[in-house]
């Protein structure tokens, strides 16, 4: 059994002892806005952003649907930014129920479509598949953001991060690739544009934790 | 008797600024405490590793403390991490027996860091996964062994260790 607080670990590690800067959350925010700025970026690059709708020219669904993804999406990046520095006693129920509150938009869709219009609004879809694709590749840029926080810090929910990781990413890329779509059904917002959240979270959840362990 | 909060807070805070002394007085009580803490939930001849491991993590992630919140929960979730970690990896030891010490016993702040104990993870598993993961992970029977002492098959052994650790490393920041 080790003599407690005389040993050559102590030692060793007081030698190495080196001025650390604390890593806060406020850092964390910084460089999640930055991701987000830069995706913005790229989806204007691409894609173009729709100018109207800065005058209000778009409907209330489109506001609707942005307004949830980008909440989701700050939510669920804000506890990711939280968990490096971990603690007994944290929660991330705020982005949990902001991502129940986005299950409101596909229920709304199935709901007014009905069966036969959820068939045709699957059937050969290449508008709804490229919403789909959209909103995934450009959540990339948060997720490698995050991805790389995480990294940086001392994740000990190594799960939770990775789902929230990938529910920060797809809700973003969803965003942002949504202010350039000119769709504006509630087929099309409500489905295909959820997809990429709950693609990301999938992939997130799975592909993460291994990224993040330390 | 464990350093109060505000004492590790003050000499945590001094260390990330690359104060040696104090780091060295804070290091000392971190592994007092770590070794308080896994007492009971770790074979005796494993215990100088994980405390070790934790104390590397603490040294290797101490820019991750926040100065505006308390030191000992975060010290204990990474203590709960590699626990985990550690119950993870172990799969048979030669030690059977515990230590009978009584974590916190003599604790000023008894109440908090019960609330961040091991055992208030374990109360929160089913009894036949603490079980098994207790028997196998902890006290370092075979599966074989540990199957024979509770009447679980084998196959329900290991589906209990494995649905265990994977609620553990779930719960690794809950506190109630």
């Amino acid at each position: 059994m080790m003599n407690p607080g005389s040993n050559e670990l102590i030692d060793q590690l007081v030698d190495d002892l080196a001025p650390v800067r604390p890593i806060r959350t406020i850092h964390g925010i910084l460089l999640t806005v930055s991701a987000v700025l830069v995706t913005l970026l790229l989806v204007e690059w691409f894609e173009g952003l729709r100018r109207e709708i800065f005058s209000g020219s778009a409907s209330d669904f489109f506001f609707i649907t942005n307004g949830m993804l980008a909440v989701l999406g700050s939510a669920a990046a804000l506890a990711v930014v939280r968990m490096v520095n971990p603690r007994v006693g944290n929660g991330h129920d705020g982005a949990r129920w902001s991502a129940v509150m986005l299950a409101l938009l596909p229920l709304t869709a199935v709901l007014m479509l009905g069966l036969g219009g959820l068939r045709s609004e699957f059937q050969d879809n290449q508008a709804g598949l490229a919403c789909l694709a959209a909103g995934t590749g450009f959540g990339l840029v948060t997720a490698g953001t995050l991805v790389f926080w995480l990294r940086w810090g001392a994740p000990v929910s190594l799960n939770a991060a990775g789902l929230l990781t990938g529910i920060a990413a797809g809700a973003i890329g969803s965003f942002a690739s949504g202010i350039a779509c000119p769709l504006e059904t509630v087929g099309h917002l409500g489905l295909w544009h959820v997809a990429p959240v709950v693609v990301s979270a999938i992939i997130g959840r799975l592909v993460i934790p291994p990224l993040v362990r330390w | 008797m464990i350093a109060d909060e505000a004492s590790m807070a003050r000499m945590m805070a001094a260390a990330q600024q690359g104060d040696r002394e104090l780091y060295r007085a804070l290091l000392a009580e971190v592994q007092h405490w770590l070794i308080r803490y896994f007492r009971r939930r770790v074979a005796p001849a494993q215990l100088d590793d994980l405390v070790q491991d934790v104390m590397l993590a603490v040294h290797n992630k101490r820019a991750t403390w926040d100065a505006e919140r308390a030191f000992y929960p975060w010290l204990a979730a990474i203590a709960r991490y590699r626990w985990v970690d550690h119950l993870r990896k172990v799969y048979r030891s030669g030690e059977t027996e515990l230590g009978d010490f009584d974590a916190a016993e003599d604790s000023q702040e008894e109440a908090v860091m019960a609330r961040m104990s091991l055992e208030r993870l374990f109360v929160l598993l089913p009894d036949s996964q603490v079980e098994a993961i207790e028997l196998v992970k902890i006290e370092g029977l075979s599966i074989a062994e540990a199957s024979a002492r509770t009447g679980q098959s084998e196959s329900l052994i290991k589906v209990n260790i494995h649905r265990g650790l994977k609620k553990l490393a779930a719960l690794v920041e809950k506190a109630d």
